[in-house]
């Protein structure tokens, strides 16, 4: 029976550098296979869904402005995603990968959280359409 | 011109707004020493003053059923209490501001009033929280307060008098450390159970009973409860250093010396587990004050005869 | 004794009263019985020592059958016994209570009650435990016919059992203890009576955390469902994905291969080292020995790192994937979990020194709260809480799965019951799995890492008993041959070794219940609900609701 067992650790560590990390100051770099944000690669999609499909969370819409074309828009939401790596896995193109390096969230503005992954003219066409209010019929 | 330079000593210097800001320097020392012994950062040095300051801007939240004279009157009195015992105890480096023959005894009672204070506050605020903390406070002080006051009592025997700036002159040469070494370590251990430090904190632990005694405290209350505790904290490390560590030398030794306690203080915060009250009380009435009775029976055998 | 000859013995016993044996797994029979004949039944696998009570699983069969079945499930070594009961669907069925022939059985009965709602009769307690107070009478979640709109909560309802309440001035007391409170990392609600510092009556509530997993993984493919039950825990996850895959894996008849078993083992090896590392710093906290808490963190980042490095997340991993696992080790990686691993052996080490001799530790956990093994034995505990006790219900090793029979584990148990006995057994623990660990990075078997699985899951039922960190892990899984799961049913550890803690607590003090909740390392799943004194005689319970409305006019009248 003694008493004081973990002196040794508690004076050493007067002389020992402390262990916290001063984030965002400090930062250490993400090991490779780190599940941070979805990045999608629009030319090699076929636009088959199975992403779509197993998302846990529904954070993936992939919207087909053409099929044949191959012209596909991934809508992704950042705040829904819980980074399991389903739709990756089931890829069989590898136009998926989920990013090491991109994986800090905050934000002040929810808009940042749904991103659009696309050509750049497809992104442009899709947002054209969904903010455009609806024709008026023409005045003959 | 007495009464001017008694209002600026009891206000200014060294009792009163520098008293409470060298109260916190040292609070902010003993964190940063437990934070650096579990190899964590520890707060920047104005973190007791922010906390202080930030409570005072607070609500202050009063719990329906109690007694509001009570309420906001024993945090005052509590600071008024650790404020009031400074003027007889050589803080600073400094002989005491006044003195009289038998101020020790009126010094402890001073120290005991904060934790009659909490405790009084706890059973006001009748919370069941509250309750345990302030039963639990009040044991606590039935345990430590007699070795305390005996361990206190072994310089005052050698130098055979109750007044303190006496005893600190009989101090000053003798290192009474070497002479009474168990009385010093009992007032020392004795200090940490009525500062309410661990392994001692059974009446604030926070996983059994939240905060204790102070649970339904909030806002201004609360700050002076706990600027009650560093006043606490530095007038006991400067009353056992200067009857233990040869008396009263400058302000320069007063800060070596006190800063030394500090850090045995803080090293034994961090290597023992919390006590229960039951084990707290064992403790100090089977060792502590068996212990300091056997010193005292030493010095008075010796004293007699030498006499 | 082979698994035939259990289960033989168990229909044997169970011969007077059966009226339909099944066979749904090579190690699992299925009695059909009557509710009148439950009683009967039990104290026959009972007084037989055959097994013991792992779980209690309430089913609706589906409106056109309009049948309820209830299934008891006793498990002895690997073979598991399962009685069947089925009730007409009706608002007004009951089945006797077993809880005074076998205690757990009373928390398993009351989910029973409030999911399906069947009434237990002759049952101690009758008040809510996961459901809030403010449910509507009546309406019974895991029912096929529940939508959720029936689940709006109903004003002004009040507790159903009102605990007694001490005045100021009596000597008697209740302490309530959660949900808000430091000692808890995770809400729930105990009332402990206490008379001065002893405690003297001992009541408890849970459902804070209820999430209703259960009921959402009938609406999810097998796929998503595989990371929703990864979430039911945060530090047990990946056993909870690894019986999942089990389950669905048995089901299907596809067995991962040898590669991604190993990997599951290294995982789930690495996770309990996160845990127990975890919950000592946990138990160290409640006694007050801060320092060992901050160490103990310390050295589990390095165990959270190497799980990052391996399979990408740090909690949550996501390693696993029906048919096999999703990432592999590398040279390197093997190589940076040896030296880990060898860094967090020298660690657990000192720990276990220090929990075994360090005198004021010691003074706060040597025979506090011990259990005998025959009381083990009553209350059905789990885990390394039984293991402490002597008792050995360790699932790797009395039914093996996966490829702990490739790499076998033994179970560290030890006499003494008190709460040092549970940190060493759990510190013991860990050596155990790091050799284990070794020994699978030294000879991980080549091969692929995910066998073909169907998207249609064929019908069945599989039961799936994984070793979490805290104890017997039991999932049943059932399918009716669609992309979707007709019925999951979790019984996490931690419910069963609740009782433990309520006896155990009255007699003790105050300040030991902390340590006594921490020792069985409790993982809670709750809902939301508080008890407020308005003065010293009246009480009332107020739920979430109601408190947010209070804290609204308050602010407004000011």
């Amino acid at each position: 029976m003694k008493i004081g067992t973990m002196f040794k650790d508690v004076f050493a560590s007067l002389f020992k550098k402390n262990s916290t990390q001063l984030y965002p100051f400090e930062q250490t770099p993400t090991p490779e296979r780190f599940r941070g944000n979805l990045h999608y690669n629009p030319s090699v999609c076929t636009g088959c869904c199975l992403c779509v499909k197993d998302c846990p969370a529904k954070a993936i819409e992939l919207v087909t402005l053409d099929r044949a074309a191959k012209r596909f828009v991934l809508k992704y939401h950042m705040d829904r995603c819980v980074y399991c790596g389903q739709c990756v896995v089931n890829c069989r193109f590898k136009c998926m990968g989920m990013s090491n390096t991109d994986w800090e969230h905050a934000s002040l503005n929810k808009k940042e959280f749904t991103v659009y992954y696309g050509k750049e003219e497809d992104i442009e066409t899709l947002l054209a359409n969904l903010t455009a209010p609806d024709p008026k019929p023409t005045q003959e | 011109m007495n009464t001017l330079t008694s209002l600026f000593t009891m206000l200014f210097f060294p009792a009163g707004i520098s008293l409470i800001l060298v109260g916190m320097f040292y609070e902010w020392i003993d964190r940063k020493l437990v934070a650096r012994f579990q190899n964590r950062i520890g707060p920047r040095w104005f973190q007791p003053l922010a906390d202080a300051v930030k409570l005072f801007a607070k609500e202050q939240i009063k719990p329906g059923i109690v007694n509001p004279f009570l309420f906001f009157g024993l945090p005052v009195t509590a600071l008024a209490g650790a404020l009031t015992a400074a003027l007889y105890v050589p803080i600073m480096g400094l002989n005491p501001a006044s003195s009289f023959d038998g101020d020790l005894i009126v010094t402890i009672y001073l120290l005991s009033l904060p934790t009659m204070c909490v405790g009084l506050a706890g059973w006001n605020t009748s919370g069941r929280f509250s309750l345990i903390g302030a039963t639990r406070s009040l044991t606590q002080l039935f345990a430590y307060e007699a070795p305390f006051l005996l361990a206190m009592l072994g310089p005052a025997l050698a130098a055979g008098s109750w007044q303190i700036s006496t005893i600190t002159e009989y101090t000053e040469g003798h290192w009474l450390i070497l002479t009474q070494p168990i009385g010093f370590l009992v007032a020392l251990i004795g200090l940490m159970g009525k500062l309410e430090l661990p392994p001692f904190d059974a009446p604030e632990a926070e996983t059994e009973i939240v905060a204790g005694a102070l649970t339904e405290y909030s806002g201004r209350g609360l700050a002076m409860f706990k600027i009650g505790k560093y006043v606490e904290l530095i007038i006991g490390l400067s009353l056992i250093s200067a009857f233990y560590l040869d008396g009263v030398n400058g302000i320069l030794e007063f800060l070596l010396k006190t800063l030394a306690l500090l850090f045995i203080m803080s090293m034994l915060q961090v290597t023992l587990t919390r006590l229960r009250i039951d084990q707290t009380v064992g403790l100090w009435w089977r060792f502590g004050a068996i212990l300091v009775l056997i010193q005292l029976l030493v010095m008075i055998l010796l004293k007699g005869w030498a006499a | 004794m082979s698994i035939e000859e259990r289960l033989s013995q168990a229909e044997k016993l169970l011969a007077p009263w059966n009226k339909e044996t099944l066979h749904p797994e090579s190690n699992r029979v299925d009695v059909v019985i009557s509710g009148e004949d439950l009683r009967l039944a039990v104290a026959a696998l009972q007084d037989a020592h055959w097994g013991y009570l792992s779980a209690i699983t309430g089913m609706d069969l589906g409106v056109e059958s309009g049948q309820l079945e209830a299934l008891y499930h006793f498990c002895n070594g690997p073979a598991v016994t399962s009685l069947r009961v089925r009730l007409p669907r009706s608002n007004d069925i009951s089945i006797a209570s077993i809880s005074d022939l076998i205690p757990p059985a009373a928390l398993f009965e009351r989910e029973l009650h409030e999911m399906l709602g069947i009434t237990i009769t002759g049952a101690a307690l009758s008040d809510r435990l996961f459901l809030p107070d403010d449910w509507p009478d009546d309406v019974y979640p895991m029912r096929a016919n529940f939508t959720t709109d029936q689940a709006a909560p109903v004003q002004g309802r009040h507790a159903d059992e009102a605990p007694e309440q001490g005045v100021v001035g009596g000597n008697t007391f209740v302490i309530p203890i959660g949900p808000q409170h430091p000692a808890l990392k995770e809400p729930g609600h105990f009332e402990f009576t206490v008379d001065g510092e002893i405690v003297t009556a001992a009541r408890m509530r849970l459902g804070y955390a209820h999430r209703g997993i259960e009921k959402a993984a009938e609406s999810r493919n097998w796929y998503q469902n595989l990371y929703l039950f990864e979430r039911v825990c945060g530090i047990c996850s990946h056993t909870h994905s690894m019986a999942y895959c089990l389950g669905v894996e048995k089901l299907a008849q596809v067995e991962a291969p040898p590669r991604a078993q190993a990997i599951r083992e290294l995982v789930a090896g690495l996770e309990r080292v996160h845990s127990h590392l975890l919950w000592l710093g946990v138990a160290a906290h409640e006694a007050g020995f801060d320092t060992l808490f901050m160490y103990s963190w310390r050295d589990r980042e390095t165990v959270m790192n190497l799980l990052e490095q391996v399979t990408g997340n740090r909690v949550n991993y996501s390693a696993n994937l029906l048919g096999g696992v999703k990432c592999d080790i590398t040279l390197e990686q093997a190589h940076a979990i040896k030296e880990g691993l060898n860094y967090l052996e020298t660690r657990i080490r000192h720990y276990l020194e220090v929990v075994t001799t360090d005198a004021m530790f010691l003074s706060r956990t040597r025979n506090i709260g011990t259990i005998t093994k025959e009381e083990a034995e009553r209350f059905g505990l789990l885990g390394p809480t039984a293991r402490a006790s002597g008792l050995v219900r360790d699932v790797r090793v009395e039914a093996v799965y996966g490829s702990y029979k490739n790499f076998p584990v033994s179970a560290v148990t030890e006499t003494n019951g008190d709460l040092e006995a549970r940190c060493v057994v759990r510190l013991k623990e860990l050596l155990v799995s790091c050799f284990a660990m070794r020994t699978i990075l030294d000879n991980l078997p080549e091969g692929p890492l995910t066998a073909r699985m169907p998207r249609k899951i064929p019908a069945g039922e599989a039961v799936a008993r994984i070793e979490a960190p805290r104890g017997e892990l039991f999932y049943f899984v059932k399918s009716n041959g669609g992309e979707t799961p007709a019925r999951v049913h979790v019984r996490t550890p931690s419910l069963c070794n609740w009782v433990s803690v309520l006896e155990k607590a009255v007699g003790r003090q105050l300040a030991d219940v902390p340590m006594l909740l921490a020792g069985m390392d409790p993982c809670f799943s709750c809902n939301d609900r508080l008890v407020t004194v308005a003065n010293n005689d009246q009480h009332e319970t107020w739920s979430w609701s109601r408190l947010r409305e209070y804290g609204i006019e308050y602010y407004k009248n000011r």
